[in-house]
């Protein structure tokens, strides 16, 4: 078949269409296409008019243009995000999208010949090279929409739910019939009645086509394209809030356009739910689900509403559902239409903590512990100044050229102290000057993510206020979480010192590191380093050093969560399985004698998970500092006795 | 029903605390302030007192210089409707510091008395100096019955409010419902209830809320003097014991008995 | 001799408050150091008290007050401070030494506060004389600030009046309280019902629906150290043997040996025990934070290494499979 159109293209052919119109039937056709508009615009709406009546979005700014362009074109024009995940289908829905692109001009030529007007001349040479290239495209959406109806009704995956559309497949046909009947139309030698038949055929197909888009999943043909372009610029970005009576995500008050734009777009492909480690381990939380939430609050409620967003009767937008999430941005980083879930799941949460609503022992716990201690461990200070004293670090004083770090895991818990050793180890190897912080309080980072502002914006100035005081210029530490919040989170309230994460540092000065034949070692991705920062490669040239890389099934931007991120390390017993053990069997099961982390939670769940599923022989686990101090010194890591002992 | 919180301002818990130069005191140059642990359970159960009363009043009650507003304006900030400082000096005369817990009751109780409250309520003790005196000597100055170490209260009658039961603790886990008519005064036990975080609409509403200066009366003679006040001897840190098994079992028989004293 | 001590105790049931002793240990310490006598009050329904205050006859003190009435028989704090300020009107103490009891700590400012005084309370130490220099100026007691990071000496300053102290549990050894004889003088208040306030409910303990491990005094816990599931059994006696509650880390409970809420931890349960003794647990963050409240940890592990030392208190270094049993059996004495 493709091959008899490319035949076709070399010979120069043409389209088969009516020579003439009677009046009769141009009356009828400007009022079907009267009809069709109409319908289209009346159930459009009030989609349009949910969305413009929404609150603005006070940080809203097109700036950079640029870059905003560069996604245009790369996650809508290349169709990357559709194609990456899912590579069969996502293909196919490429070409049909191309398809569309290609047959725009021939839709337009198609209804102008309607009025008499066509301007497609098959005498010259762009007409019939035109009307050939898009058979070639008519033939691959024809094969493509064939093969996504197939996977739709037939195989029906999982993640595209429970319950099918039957407008999916209605449109599906009428993609179908537009295919065909163009291509039908090429075939046809006679302008007569055969040619007027397929003429009517495709234009009733397009005409109903139409209306069917607003109401139906296929609305994202419309808006995903504004959704990708108008998308907030950063990855998990959280808007200030503005003025005395703004809480985050409460009510339908609080609801802004781009999120209602973005609610509108979903196409309920499930990439979303399909890479979340909540709904994956039997949760509560279905990214998806939450998105769909909206848009039936916009739809019913409204976007001025003040009932609450949160718990409404049968609905999936709970209270529960917005704390399981481990702020991972699986979801975010898949989305195809530029749906960004952690502002939404994040908004939910402010708006219920900023007011107080979201009542929980373990949270209420962590904030007292961040608020009183100033850790999020609730550990005493003292205990931090008695390991500084104990490792006999120095305290940075102005001269060194970099601030260690230390953050609450490095400072508190046993496993992060080791690490943060491991890596003061690897500086003075390197002859790097460094010294710490006499008193440290966390970045705010559990509180960021819970959507406690309050506790955030506190923590947040005072760090500010401690790292201007001690004069600090470049900070390094151990945590992805601090980076991502103290570089980023803290915009809100001043510019902080430059701070990298260790694996950015080692990786600089990877030349110097000992080359180790450490054997197998598999490296986790963790979602603040990754995802939230664009660092694969670093902590990889580190971890090469030290022996064999070894991927999991998978890694990089698709890499799972450990489970710890959001608060979650703090907020009690899971519901379901536990995602740090889904996680730990994918490393374990790549049969590296070594799992490397870059992230001391990461570190401290694996450990957790590998003495409930590692079986009598589990892989070490090591940061990757520790995995670099290794090859500096023949010190034992008493890490192994204490898994023993433990 | 109106319900007045008397909290303190103490150290954070974290707080290095060095002696005063006077070597009577808390040098309190560098200390970082908190609302004492205990009172925030009592403010905790005023503010549901009054949200399963349905109506009422939570006056929040703190004396001393300065600083203490911000203790108040956490009050307020959790949820108090109303805050009263009874502001004392800095330091030296008339401060907290120069006063026994009689006459710092006495401020109190003066404060108490200007509301007519029907209920006092404030934690058991202070983390600071922890003498668990305040609320007991309040009851007496003011002439109102008491009880110590609640952990809940209930309105009886119907909610009219002039009536109370509270649960109370004994030693060893046991308890005790304890039964008085309005107006009383009763101390807190940490732990009965859960604590609420701040929120930022809670912040933002404190600022609207009516913060009342009274200035302290002259302070009395002192009926207990403080001496001295040095660092402890012993510095905590971990003794390692060794030796055979039964040794080592006689000697923590020995710490359990005298030093944990559990036994 | 005149008795300037008045020791007040503490009943419990039909019989004592274990703390009495303790505070007449103080009190006649006291005594002993100022030169002066020491006499012991008891509180109730007459009859009730009558063996008690024969008991307390033997010990050496001038006299045994039986405090006695009707209204007496359950306690409440407008009784008792009614009843011990006819009884220090009719026996002129200077100084009045209470255990520091939960019930002492109900009444004692109160009753404290009727005489213009101030009870220096939870008191460590008593110190009438130094080594070198000799005798101080009035007695010096000494109690704890911000939980034992200051120690505070206290004095008496009103020399007139009547100094009440409470001495802190197990400061003074019951024990040390000497024996001797003396008589028991009935003493009976003037008490109306209508001055009684408050109205006293029996005393229940609540139906454990739940572990509840935060109020538990006494923990002993257990880790992966244990190894398996059978050896439970060395540390289920250990704790029967302290009166403990038995709790878990997180290792343990995901094995199932013990419930899920029995778990220390992050995801389990915050405990504050006055001891918290750590068998066989490496310490994790996770384990840590929740038992990061305990007053004196102790800590048993084979492991010199493990982290949980750095929270202890007291560390042993050894095989729980030999200490445990020992301690257990040294307990039971």
């Amino acid at each position: 078949m493709i091959a008899g159109a490319v035949g076709m293209l070399r010979v120069g052919i043409e389209l088969a269409e009516p020579l003439s119109f009677s009046v009769t039937e141009r009356l009828l056709l400007m009022a079907l296409i009267a009809a069709s508009l109409g319908v289209f615009a009346w159930r459009s709406w009030p989609i349009a008019s949910n969305i413009l009546h929404s609150k603005k979005d006070a940080d809203f700014s097109l700036r950079p243009v640029g870059r905003r362009a560069w996604k245009f074109f790369w996650e809508v024009l290349c169709q990357s995000k559709v194609i990456r995940q899912r590579p069969l289908p996502g293909l196919a829905h490429a070409f049909v999208f191309w398809g569309f692109l290609a047959f725009a001009l021939v839709t337009l030529n198609h209804l102008a010949v309607g009025f008499g007007h066509g301007f497609l001349q098959y005498s010259g040479s762009f007409g019939p090279f035109y009307v050939g290239f898009a058979g070639i495209w008519a033939v691959l959406v024809a094969v493509s929409i064939s093969g996504l109806f197939v996977r739709r009704f037939v195989v029906r995956p999982k993640w595209l739910g429970k319950r099918v559309s039957v407008e999916s497949g209605v449109i599906a046909g009428l993609i179908f019939v537009l295919m065909v009947s163009y291509l039908a139309a090429l075939f046809v030698g006679d302008k007569g009645f055969a040619a007027r038949g397929l003429w009517w055929v495709h234009t009733l197909s397009l005409l109903v086509f139409l209306p069917l888009i607003p109401r139906t999943k296929h609305l994202h043909l419309l808006l995903s394209p504004l959704t990708v372009f108008l998308k907030r610029p950063q990855f998990s970005q959280i808007p200030k809030l503005e003025g005395d009576e703004d809480f985050g995500l409460f009510a339908g008050r609080d609801v802004t356009q781009i999120i209602a734009l973005q609610a509108y777009s979903c196409v309920e492909c499930g990439r979303c739910a399909e890479h979340c480690p909540a709904t994956t381990t039997g949760k509560v939380l279905n990214p998806k689900k939450i998105v769909l939430e909206m848009r039936s609050y916009l739809n019913t409620a409204g976007p001025g509403s003040e009932e609450p967003l949160l718990d409404r009767p049968g609905s999936a937008m709970s209270m529960e559902a917005a704390f399981e999430c481990t702020t991972c941005g699986a979801c975010e980083f898949q989305c195809p239409v530029g749906v960004q879930h952690l502002s939404i799941l994040i908004g939910l949460r402010r708006g219920a903590v900023n007011t107080g609503a979201w009542e929980d022992r373990y949270g209420t716990k962590l904030f007292l512990a961040l608020e009183k201690q100033g850790n999020a461990l609730g550990m005493s200070s003292i205990e931090r100044d008695k390991f500084i004293a104990k490792q006999e670090f120095p305290i940075f004083d102005g001269s060194q050229e970099y601030c260690l770090w230390l953050g609450c895991m490095g400072s508190y818990d046993p496993k992060g102290r080791e690490i943060v050793s491991d890596f003061a180890r690897v500086m003075q190897a390197l002859g790097v000057q460094f010294g710490v912080l006499k008193k440290e309080k966390c970045t705010g980072d559990p509180a960021r993510r819970l959507g406690n502002d309050l506790l955030f914006g506190d923590l947040a100035a005072q760090g500010l206020k401690t790292f201007a005081a001690a004069k600090v210029t470049k900070i390094v530490t151990i945590c992805p979480h601090c980076v991502r919040t103290i570089a980023t989170d803290w915009l809100e309230y001043g510019v902080a010192p430059e701070i990298e994460h260790h694996s950015d540092f080692m990786a600089r000065h990877a030349h110097l590191l000992p080359k180790q034949d450490g054997g197998s070692i598999v490296y986790h991705d963790p979602c603040y380093l990754g995802r939230y920062r664009d660092v694969y490669d670093e902590p990889r040239a580190v971890v090469a050093a030290a022996g064999e890389l070894v991927e999991a099934e998978r890694h990089h931007e698709r890499s799972f969560c450990c489970g710890a991120g959001g608060g979650q390390a703090f907020l009690g017993e899971e519901s379901g399985e536990r995602v740090s053990h889904v996680r730990a069997k994918e490393l374990i099961a790549t049969g590296a004698q070594t799992i490397g982390t870059a992230c001391p939670f990461c570190n401290s769940m694996f450990r957790d998970a590998l003495g409930a599923v590692g079986g009598e022989n589990p892989p070490q686990l090591l940061d990757i500092a520790q995995l670099v101090a290794r090859g500096l010194a023949p010190r034992a890591l008493s890490s192994d006795a204490e898994e023993k002992s433990g | 029903m109106k319900i007045v919180v008397a909290v303190k301002q103490v150290p954070e818990r974290d707080a290095v605390v060095r002696v005063a130069a006077d070597g009577r005191g808390v040098d309190e140059s560098d200390v970082a302030w908190t609302m004492n642990e205990p009172d925030a359970y009592a403010l905790e159960e005023a503010l549901q007192l009054k949200e399963r009363a349905g109506e009422g009043e939570v006056v929040v009650l703190c004396a001393g210089p300065e600083r203490v507003q911000s203790t108040l304006r956490e009050a307020l900030a959790k949820g108090a409707d109303r805050a009263v400082h009874v502001v004392t000096p800095e330091a030296g005369e008339g401060s907290l510091g120069e006063r026994d817990s009689l006459d710092v009751a006495r401020l109190l109780a003066e404060a108490v008395r200007a509301e007519a409250a029907d209920l006092v309520l404030t934690g058991l003790q202070s983390d600071d100096l922890g003498a668990g005196q305040t609320g007991v000597v309040m009851a007496e100055l003011l002439g109102v019955p008491h009880a110590t170490l609640v952990l809940h209260v209930e309105l009886l009658d119907g909610g009219d409010g002039r009536r109370i039961k509270v649960k109370r603790e004994l030693e060893d886990g046991w308890m005790q419902h304890v039964e008085m008519a309005l107006p009383a005064l009763l101390t807190i036990q940490s732990g009965g209830n859960r604590l609420r975080y701040a929120t930022l609409m809670g912040i933002k509403r404190a600022r609207q809320k009516e913060m009342r200066e009274v200035q302290a009366a002259a302070a009395g003679k002192r009926v207990d003097e403080v001496v001295k006040v040095s660092p402890p001897t012993r510095v905590k840190r971990t003794e390692m014991l060794t030796g055979s098994a039964d040794e080592v079992a006689a000697k923590l028989v020995e710490r359990l008995r005298f030093e944990v004293k559990v036994l | 001799m005149n008795s300037n001590v008045l020791v007040v105790t503490e009943t419990k049931g039909a019989g004592w408050h274990r703390m009495s002793f303790e505070a007449l240990a103080a009190g006649q310490k006291l005594a002993a150091e100022l030169g002066v006598g020491c006499s012991a009050a008891v509180m109730g329904e007459g009859a009730a008290i009558a063996p008690l205050a024969a008991e307390l006859a033997a010990k050496r003190l001038d006299a045994v007050w039986a405090v006695g009435d009707a209204l007496l028989a359950q306690y409440t704090a407008d009784g008792w401070v009614a009843a011990l300020e006819q009884l220090i009107a009719e026996a002129k103490p200077r100084y009045v030494v209470f255990p520091h009891t939960y019930q002492v700590r109900d009444y004692a400012p109160a009753l404290a506060t009727r005489l213009g005084e101030v009870l220096i309370g939870d008191v460590t130490t008593i110190r009438v004389a130094d080594a070198q220099s000799g005798p101080v100026a009035g007695p010096i007691f000494g109690r704890q600030w911000l939980q034992g990071k200051l120690n505070a000496e206290y004095r008496h300053g009103n020399e007139s009046g009547v100094c009440f102290v409470s001495v802190q549990a197990g400061s003074f050894r019951a024990d040390a309280v000497a024996a001797g004889a003396s008589e028991v003088k009935a003493f009976a208040p003037k008490m109306e019902a209508g001055k009684i306030r408050t109205k006293p409910g029996e005393a229940f303990r609540e139906a454990a629906q739940t572990v509840d491990l935060s109020t538990a005094a006494v923990i002993v816990s257990v880790g992966r150290g244990i190894g398996e599931q059978e050896n439970l059994k060395l540390v289920e006696e250990l704790a029967a043997a302290l009166g403990a509650e038995l709790a878990a880390s997180r290792p343990i409970c995901d094995a199932g040996w013990l419930p899920m809420e029995r778990q220390v931890g992050s995801s389990g349960q915050t405990v504050a025990p006055k001891l918290y003794l750590a068998v066989g647990i490496s310490g994790a963050i996770q384990h840590l934070v929740g038992m990061k409240g305990a007053k004196t940890v102790i800590a048993i592990n084979k492991d010199a290494d493990a982290p949980i030392f750095e929270v202890a208190d007291i560390g042993v270094v050894g095989d729980l499979f030999e200490v445990v049993p020992a301690l257990t059996k040294a307990i039971r004495g």
